[in-house]
C-alpha cells in the first residue's frame, strides 16, 4: 500500500510514529486513543521497538492494521533490475500445443486433487474425488491400480509420498488420513488418522514415509509425525484459510498460500516464516516452487498468477491478461520452469511463457471447473483434473 | 520509517496482545532475512532457465519422440 493512499490524520498515538489511515467505508468508526487504552501503543513504546510490521491490511479487522516502510525499503535496495529487463533478449517461445492422449474415466464426481507419483518410470498418479473415492491411476493403460473408498467422502486434497508406498488425503473431516498402498495382504488399509487441525484440510504432502506437512482452513501448516500421529511443528501467522502448500525441492523449505493473499516461506525445521509475500488482491489458491528451488509461483482469484523471486524477496513478474477474469484454480511448471500451467474456473489451462510473461497456449477439454494440474515427474505430460470428474493427459 | 497504529476503541478488547507480540516478532525475523541483488538472481533464475529449456520435453519436441502416452499401434496389449 503506497503511502500517498493513505491520508494522514492530527493525533500520534504514540511517540516517534507518524500515523495514516487508509481511506475505506469504515473510517468512521475508528478513532485515536492513546496512553493507557491503547496496549498496542503501549507495547510498541515499551519493547521501544518501532517495527518494520505488517505491511498488509489485517483481512479480518480493516480498522487494525500497522503499515511498515522499513521492510519495502529493504526490497528496493536489493531491487537494481528487473525480470522484463533481464529477459528483453529474449524471444517468447513458439505456440505450445498439447493433445489429450488419455482420459482416466472412474470418479463419479467432481475431481478436487491429482498429485503424480515421484518415480518417473512408473507414470503413476493418484486423484480424490468427492464420489468419496481416492484412485491411483497407471496413467498409461487408464487401469485403476488401487480404487481407496474413504471414509468422508468430502475430500480436497491428496498426496503420493515420494517413496510410492503411502498416500494421503483429506478434507471437510479435518484429517488427513494416510493409506499403505503396500500393505502385507495386499489390501489398502487406513494407516493413520492425522486429527488435531480445527479446519478442513486443503492440502498435504509428504516429506517422506514418516513425515507429512498439511495446510488447513484453520490458517495454520502442521508438521506430522506419521508414525506417533503427531504434530511436531505448527506454523501459525496466516491471517487466512491455508488453501495450499509446496515443498522445496530440497525438502528444507515449504511454502503456503492463504485467503489473507499473501503467500509464505517457512523453514521446516525451525519453524519459521522466513519470508511472506503479498500483491494478490484476492486468495491464493494454488502454489509452487520453481523446479530450482529459488522462485516461487501463485495462483489467485484475482484472476492471476505471480512469480516471487526468494533471493532477492521481490515479486517478479504477474501473469495476467485483461481476457481472464476467472480465479486461477491450481498451477504447475514445466520441468525447465519455462512454462507456467494454470487451471483456471472458465475450463481451460492456459499455458504461460514464464519468462515473457506472455500465453503461448491453451489446453481446452474439459466440461467444468479445472480444479487440480501436475507435471509429471520427467515432465513428459501433464495431467489435469476437473469438476467434470475425468483426468487428462496431456502432451 | 513509519509505525502506524489504527484502531477502534471496541476493537481494542479484542486484541491478544500475545499474539500481536508474536507477530511482530516475526516480521523482525523476516525483516533481517539475507536479501541478494536482483540483478544477481534474476539473472541466475534466467540462466538456468535457459540452461534446461533444452531438457524440457515440453519445449524439445525430441524428447518426445518416444512417448509413453501414444500408442504405436493399433491394439494395445493389455
Amino acid at each position: 500500500m503506497a503511502a500517498d493512499s493513505l491520508s494522514r490524520l492530527s493525533k500520534d498515538p504514540c511517540e516517534n510514529a507518524a500515523s495514516f489511515m487508509k481511506p475505506s467505508g469504515r473510517q468512521t468508526s475508528a478513532r485515536w486513543s492513546h496512553g493507557s487504552e491503547c496496549k498496542l501503543c503501549r507495547f510498541i513504546t515499551d519493547t521501544g521497538f518501532i517495527p518494520s510490521s505488517l505491511i498488509s491490511l489485517h483481512p479480518s479487522n480493516p480498522h487494525l492494521f500497522l503499515i511498515g516502510a522499513v521492510e519495502r525499503a529493504a526490497r528496493k535496495a536489493v531491487q537494481d533490475t528487473t525480470l522484463q529487463e533481464a529477459v528483453a533478449s529474449i524471444t517468447v517461445v513458439g505456440r505450445v500445443q498439447m493433445k489429450t492422449r488419455k482420459t482416466l474415466r472412474g470418479h463419479l464426481a467432481k475431481i478436487y486433487a491429482m498429485h503424480w507419483g515421484a518415480d518417473a518410470n512408473s507414470k503413476l498418479c493418484v486423484s480424490a474425488s468427492q464420489d468419496g473415492k481416492l484412485i491411483v491411476w497407471d496413467s498409461i493403460t487408464t487401469n485403476k491400480v488401487n480404487a481407496i473408498p474413504l471414509k468422508s467422502s468430502w475430500v480436497m486434497t491428496c498426496a503420493y509420498a515420494p517413496s510410492g508406498n503411502l498416500v494421503a488425503c483429506g478434507g471437510l473431516d479435518n484429517m488427513c488420513s494416510i493409506y499403505n498402498l503396500k500393505g502385507k495382504d495386499g489390501n489398502v488399509k487406513v494407516m493413520r488418522e492425522l486429527a488435531a487441525h480445527t479446519g478442513y484440510l486443503s492440502c498435504c504432502r509428504f516429506l517422506s514415509d514418516s513425515e507429512i506437512i498439511t495446510s488447513s482452513g484453520d490458517c495454520t501448516c502442521v508438521l506430522w509425525d506419521i508414525e506417533t500421529g503427531t504434530q511436531k511443528t505448527i506454523f501459525a501467522g496466516h491471517q487466512g484459510d491455508c488453501m495450499s502448500l509446496a515443498v522445496s525441492p530440497d525438502f528444507n523449505f515449504f511454502i503456503s498460500g492463504a485467503c489473507d493473499f499473501t503467500a509464505k516461506l517457512w523453514d521446516i525445521r525451525e519453524g519459521q516464516c522466513r519470508q511472506t509475500f503479498g500483491g494478490h488482491e484476492s486468495d491464493i489458491n494454488a502454489i509452487g516452487f520453481f523446479p530450482n528451488g529459488n522462485a516461487v509461483i501463485t495462483g489467485s482469484d484475482d484472476a492471476t498468477c505471480k512469480l516471487y523471486d526468494l533471493r532477492a524477496d521481490q515479486e517478479l513478474i504477474t501473469y495476467q491478461d485483461s481476457g481472464i477474469m476467472c480465479g486461477v484454480t491450481s498451477l504447475a511448471p514445466s520441468l525447465s520452469g519455462r512454462l507456467l500451467l494454470a487451471g483456471y474456473d472458465d475450463f481451460n489451462v492456459n499455458i504461460w511463457d514464464a519468462l515473457k510473461s506472455e500465453r503461448v497456449g491453451v489446453l481446452a477439454g474439459h466440461d467444468n471447473r479445472v480444479s487440480c494440474i501436475g507435471v509429471s515427474a520427467d515432465g513428459m505430460a501433464c495431467c489435469t483434473g476437473s469438476w467434470d470428474s475425468f483426468l487428462k493427459i496431456w502432451n | 520509517l513509519v509505525c502506524v497504529c489504527v484502531y477502534s476503541s471496541s476493537i481494542m478488547e479484542e486484541l491478544d496482545v500475545p499474539q500481536m507480540r508474536r507477530e511482530v516478532e516475526s516480521l523482525q525475523y523476516q525483516l533481517a532475512i539475507n536479501r541478494e541483488k536482483s540483478s544477481i538472481t534474476v539473472t541466475e533464475l534466467v540462466k538456468w532457465i535457459e540452461g534446461c529449456v533444452c531438457e524440457d520435453p515440453f519445449l524439445n519436441p525430441e524428447l518426445m519422440r518416444a512417448n509413453p502416452w501414444v500408442e504405436k499401434g493399433k491394439c494395445v496389449i493389455l
